[in-house]
């Protein structure tokens, strides 16, 4: 019997979650003028998944800007690998992916110098990647084990994300917040002769539906004050 | 308070945190033959009473795959390390050597069970052609996951 255990993030998002929970303080708005401003963050999950998932590295950044009262398109831009040897197989997977999208806040401004939001919104991502497998054992106990060459793959995937965000100011221009994300992939036969293990960005390809999950530090430049 | 309330649910209907693959089956792509006779335009199943057979493999001794009393149909390997497959088979006191071409894709079970094989059958002949009145070839591919209905081919007697 052959058993390949994957533990996945699970533990540490949980863990973020509580963080998130400690860190919440909102910050008391004592001016009446709104700030405008690009905002940029970097995701922090990605860093503590590397400890859950050691075989998987990622960095992620974003952008957003308030283009319109509650409307905040947003641009995010990351890299994921994935490098596994196993006793039937060595796999690898790497590559860039962006997306981009629309997050609409639905937190009522009692205040508008407050600047936390509870948004939705949605996604569209791709990444352009490739992906090889080498090592790769076919077990066959009578005629003997077949043991191809190396295979390697280029492709992009595609995929739409539903979006929910929650994002405190923390401290002036600075944000503490996590994004959940309902994940729908496009183009599930990119590659017939085998499932990615990983889609940049989006996670398995063996999946046509994942969940996904940010916490993210964000500063705003406030460009605009009125 | 209604955020850290809504915070707590939503980690609470996170998804599961133990993601555990298993695989304790076994893949092996097998072809499945049935004899059958055929009278006047007409197909029926067929048993023989004594049936041998043995896989003719390069470099390695022949090893026994069957030897059985009172059998309708049989279940062999493929050998992916070539594009064909032949056998020793005997049938009562009549021996053939069939072979049987094929070619040879793998494919994807599960990162837990690795990759299996996949055969597109090309035909079959019998060396001595005097065991087998025809053949046929019923479903062209076969994978590593096995269902109990399958049929690959008919050895007509």
């Amino acid at each position: 019997m052959k058993v390949m255990k994957n533990i996945s993030g699970c533990i540490s998002r949980t863990l973020l979650l509580l963080l998130a929970l400690a860190l919440f303080s909102p910050l008391s708005g004592q001016d009446t003028l709104r700030t405008f401003g690009p905002r940029f963050g970097i995701d922090l999950a990605r860093f503590i998944y590397i400890f859950a998932e050691p075989s998987e590295i990622g960095a992620e950044v974003s952008a957003d800007f308030e283009i319109y009262k509650n409307i905040f398109p947003v641009f995010e831009l990351g890299y994921n690998s994935i490098s596994e040897s196993g006793e039937l197989f060595t796999y690898e997977a790497s590559g860039l992916y962006a997306r981009a999208g629309i997050d609409y806040n639905i937190l009522p401004q009692k205040d508008r110098s407050v600047h936390h939001s509870i948004s939705v919104g949605f996604r569209y991502g791709m990444s352009p990647f490739s992906h090889s497998i080498e090592n790769v054992t076919v077990s066959n106990s009578y005629w003997g084990d077949y043991q191809p060459g190396r295979y390697e793959n280029s492709m992009t995937g595609h995929w739409a994300e539903l979006v929910g965000s929650m994002k405190t100011e923390v401290l002036p221009n600075f944000f503490l917040g996590w994004t959940v994300r309902y994940k729908i992939l496009l183009n599930a036969d990119m590659d017939p002769l085998m499932i990615p293990e990983l889609i940049p960005g989006y996670g398995t390809g063996g999946k046509n539906r994942n969940f996904g999950f940010s916490y993210s530090i964000l500063y705003k430049i406030p460009l605009v004050k009125k | 308070m209604k955020l850290r309330i809504l915070l707590i649910s939503i980690a609470i209907l996170m998804p599961g945190c133990l993601n555990v693959e298993l695989c304790d089956e076994s893949y092996d792509s097998e072809l499945v033959a049935r004899f059958k006779t055929e009278k006047e335009g007409e197909t029926a199943d067929s048993t023989v009473s004594s049936l041998t057979l043995y896989g003719i493999r390069d470099g390695l001794p022949d090893s026994l795959l069957y030897n059985a009393e009172s059998v309708s149909s049989f279940v062999v390997p493929l050998d992916p390390n070539q594009s064909y497959s032949r056998f020793a088979i005997q049938i009562d006191t009549l021996s053939d050597t069939l072979t049987i071409l094929h070619q040879h894709e793998i494919y994807l079970i599960s990162y837990g069970c690795g990759f299996g094989s996949l055969f597109f059958l090309e035909g079959l002949s019998a060396a001595n052609g005097g065991l087998f009145k025809r053949d046929s070839i019923l479903e062209k591919m076969i994978d590593a996951e096995y269902e109990s209905n399958e049929e690959h081919i008919w050895l007509y007697l």
